[in-house]
């Protein structure tokens, strides 16, 4: 039995050392929605997670497959739709952000390709934080 | 059966009787729970623009079926593509349950300037074949939104690009060509599929 409440003691702690030296930016539940006939562009949606110790900011994002992607961020004020560029986001450790349908989203503009998936490349200026590759869905409810 | 318990019979008969009258009399006048209602209903304003065929759209073209009335543009990632989407789901929902109403899907566009007729075709096209898109001159478009009281505006203009600030509101007309309702944003199809029958029974 202590044998047993030892290695579990050990294995708990190597959970714990990697979760320490995962990636420190982490992102779930990326949609990235297909452009509708005609239109050039469309929005990506995820939840970005920060497992490090620090806080992290993200002020670019690019794709190789749209001519430019920018932050935006979609509000309802007085009944009226309004939708403002965002600077940057700012992570605080162990937080996350959620980019969602009505809210913040990411703006994908001037596609370039067809491709049935998207690489999305975010930046702190020019340092890369995270990279990802996500399949285009159907828009649904 | 002896005399007491024929009298509890009896009162417990009635209150019976008296509970069923009295939920049956609060559940017929059903109130809309999400949408304001116009008591009189507004008739909508004369003015002249085109549907995504390029054909001419009146004031007597919101006549013969109900309408959802929205508007956006075509340029919007996020906020119109929603609320398509939603109302879509909601035509499909009613469709489904072989509703006696099911309304038209109308997308006014507040960006004439960008989306022409095709465009604007191809666009509402997506979320359903029976869907109408309006577009045409700012000057009539204007003459519509006013008098819904529907406000829009350009914004963050950039070199070509630029956005457009709307109501999000969508509007309910009736087969009269009357406005009688509207719904404020944020939209869900639960509130719709609760609402749009009572309001229809009220015409």
């Amino acid at each position: 039995m202590r044998n047993f409440l030892l290695s579990s003691l050990m294995l708990l702690a190597l959970v714990a050392c990697a979760a320490e030296s995962g990636p420190p930016l982490v992102a779930s539940n990326v949609v990235v929605t297909e452009p509708l006939p005609g239109r050039m562009m469309s929005a990506a949606y995820l939840t970005l997670t920060n497992n490090s110790d620090d806080a992290i900011r993200i002020n670019r994002v690019s794709s190789p497959d749209f001519g430019a992607v920018e932050l935006h961020e979609s509000l309802l004020e007085d009944g009226v739709a309004k939708m403002r560029p965002v600077d940057a986001l700012v992570i605080a450790p162990g937080s996350s952000v959620t980019l969602q349908q009505g809210g913040l989203h990411l703006m994908l503009m001037r596609k370039k390709t067809d491709a049935g998936s998207v690489s999305l490349n975010f930046y702190e200026d020019t340092t890369l934080l995270l990279g990802l590759e996500a399949q285009v869905s159907r828009r649904s409810e | 059966m002896n005399p007491k318990r024929f009298l509890i019979a009896l009162l417990l008969g009635g209150a019976l009787a008296a509970g069923v009258f009295v939920a049956l009399k609060s559940s017929t006048p059903a109130e809309p729970r999400f949408a304001t209602v116009l008591p009189a209903g507004g008739d909508l304003p004369e003015f002249s623009l085109l549907d995504q065929h390029g054909a001419p759209v009146n004031a007597d073209s919101f006549r013969g079926q109900w309408d959802l009335v929205f508007f956006g543009f075509t340029h919007c990632p996020d906020i119109c593509p929603t609320t398509l989407q939603t109302l879509a789901n909601v035509r499909r929902e009613l469709v489904a349950s072989e509703a006696d109403v099911v309304p038209r899907i109308v997308l006014v566009s507040v960006d004439p300037e960008r989306d022409t007729p095709e465009i604007l075709g191809r666009y509402v096209g997506y979320f359903g074949p029976d869907n109408l898109g309006i577009t045409g001159d700012l000057e009539q478009l204007k003459r519509l939104t006013s008098g819904l009281g529907i406000y829009f505006e350009k914004v963050n203009i950039v070199e070509e690009d630029y956005g457009v600030d709307h109501s999000a509101a969508v509007l309910v007309v009736d087969p009269d060509g009357k406005f009688v309702a509207l719904f404020s944003a944020p939209h869900s199809v639960g509130n719709y599929l609760h609402d749009l029958p009572i309001i229809a029974a009220r015409n």
